[in-house]
């Protein structure tokens, strides 16, 4: 489904794409609000720095969707994250060295897709697990290390995809010894936050700059043996994009290591909880932190 | 074929869920059945509460399934009862509505019929309303069940297994064959109930 879902928009990108472009840089996004954030963010910085014009194809079909447009030269730059292009795109097992990913993918990336790397944003969006703020507080939780203790008569709900990939719960128990009181729930994803909130289960695994884990009083516990593949988010950019715009390359190292995991998940919480606007999240933020 | 080695090495699974599966229908709709009939026979009793109890039955069919094992999470938790109380709030329109449907189209001349025979309103409802309405009041069963058979692979949203469990880690790992593994049995199931309470309804009919 997502594949042809894919090909048919990717068809649709080519016949609208097919028009030349030679005066504006198009700036593309996966299917979720920090991806459409980040994109905007991206694209106003472009529009305030290099007076280019800025097309925006936010929300496409996500990770293949992507990557295809911007092979294809129908996007000149997305922001991606460093895990998924690691597992998902160059197909790499789940990974061992967490420091070496994000320099094994831009060379990989440089060398077979002619795709550029710039400096990441500075926040890792991977999985968090994450526990009501008062039980953090009432039994001193601050790293997943410290979840054994509690494990034994604490009950977890995940999300299918956490229960499936290899880089997920079975992992997890295993690396930090972790016996719940009955085997995990599995549930919807969206749901764990609602049942968490609602004290239907004590521990679930989000996404570590979701918006909602301020908002429903969750806290994320520290991942102390480092178990989650990092993914650090960073613009995605053709190389050919780069030599076409002189400023290109210098405007957008600007945004780099400028978001934290908290203001990731604060612009997010903006979007997704206020449900205020991202062209004026981005703009906000843009004059505020990037003057 | 993918499918067929898939089943062969998860049988017992496949027939763990199909069985927590025909539970949430069974179960679910039986309470619907409990419910529904005697509402649908009290409407044709009190016109006057017609309008609001079909109209609030309507409304539980209008909200998204996801979105209902939302709102029932903070009182009935997760798990099987939360997705069989969702289950039921979706069978109950068209139970009462058929069964109201029913009893209401009974010709009055029959009914006069019955009174002139000095029944009282009990006996005229069951040797003869019942009895006449029952092809329409398990029509209604009969699509109230197929629905809860679709309905109750949602249930694997809040941890109440069924053939949805398939489903939703297909959907959640891209993986297409998962997807069939569970929608495959359970429009078997569907078709399957679809049939059994049609022969029903046809040994209804002849009966009479």
């Amino acid at each position: 489904m997502a594949a042809i879902g894919g090909r048919v928009l990717l068809t649709l990108a080519l016949l609208l794409g097919a028009c030349g472009r030679h005066d504006r840089i198009v700036v593309g996004a996966k299917n979720f609000t920090e991806s459409d954030l980040l994109a905007e963010i991206v694209a106003q910085q472009i529009e305030r720095r290099l007076h280019v014009p800025v097309e925006r194809r936010l929300h496409l079909g996500g990770t293949f969707v992507c990557h295809q447009a911007i092979l294809a030269g129908q996007i000149d730059l997305y922001v991606e994250y460093s895990g998924t292009a690691f597992t998902a795109v160059l197909k790499h097992p789940p990974v061992v060295e967490r420091d070496s990913v994000f320099h094994q993918v831009a060379s990989e990336y440089s060398r077979q897709f002619g795709l550029r790397w710039l400096t990441a944003f500075g926040f890792d969006n991977t999985f968090a697990i994450l526990v009501r703020a008062a039980d953090a507080e009432r039994y001193g939780l601050k790293a997943i290390s410290d979840l054994s203790r509690v494990a034994p008569r604490w009950h977890a709900g995940f999300g299918y995809e956490f229960l499936e990939r290899a880089d997920g719960f079975a992992g997890l128990s295993r690396v930090y010894g972790l016996h719940f009181a009955a085997p995990p729930t599995a549930m919807d994803l969206g749901l764990t936050y609602r049942a968490l909130a609602d004290r239907k289960v004590d521990v679930i695994a989000g996404n570590s700059t979701d918006g909602q884990i301020a908002a429903l009083h969750l806290v994320a516990l520290e991942d102390d043996r480092h178990y989650f593949p990092p993914y650090e988010a960073a613009p995605v950019v053709r190389a050919g994009t780069l030599e076409r715009y002189a400023g290109l390359a210098r405007a957008l190292e600007e945004l780099g290591g400028k978001i934290s995991d908290d203001e990731m998940r604060r612009l997010n919480a903006a979007a997704d909880v206020e449900h205020r606007d991202i062209r004026t999240i981005a703009h906000e933020w843009l004059e505020a932190h990037v003057p | 074929m993918n499918l067929l080695s898939f089943y062969s090495r998860n049988s017992a699974e496949l027939l763990g869920l199909t069985w927590q599966h025909v539970y949430l229908v069974v179960v679910s709709t039986g309470a619907a059945i409990v419910v529904g009939v005697p509402l649908g026979i009290a409407l044709t009793r009190r016109p006057a509460w017609r309008a609001p109890v079909l109209g609030l039955a309507n409304v539980f069919q209008t909200i998204p399934s996801l979105a209902l094992l939302g709102f029932l999470i903070p009182f009935f938790g997760i798990g099987a009862w939360t997705a069989i109380t969702a289950l039921i709030l979706y069978a109950l329109l068209p139970i009462i509505r058929n069964t109201y449907t029913g009893i209401a189209g009974v010709d009055p001349a029959v009914r006069e019929a019955g009174r002139g025979m000095g029944m009282t309103d009990g006996e005229l409802l069951r040797l003869v309303e019942l009895p006449l309405a029952a092809g329409v009041i398990l029509a209604g069963i009969r699509v109230a069940t197929v629905v809860s058979v679709g309905v109750a692979t949602i249930g694997a949203a809040i941890g109440a297994g069924g053939l949805g469990v398939y489903i939703f880690r297909g959907v959640a790992t891209v993986d297409d064959t998962l997807i069939m593994a569970g929608a495959l049995p359970a429009a078997l199931l569907a078709l399957a109930a679809d049939a059994v309470l049609g022969i029903a309804q046809r040994r209804l009919a002849w009966q009479r």
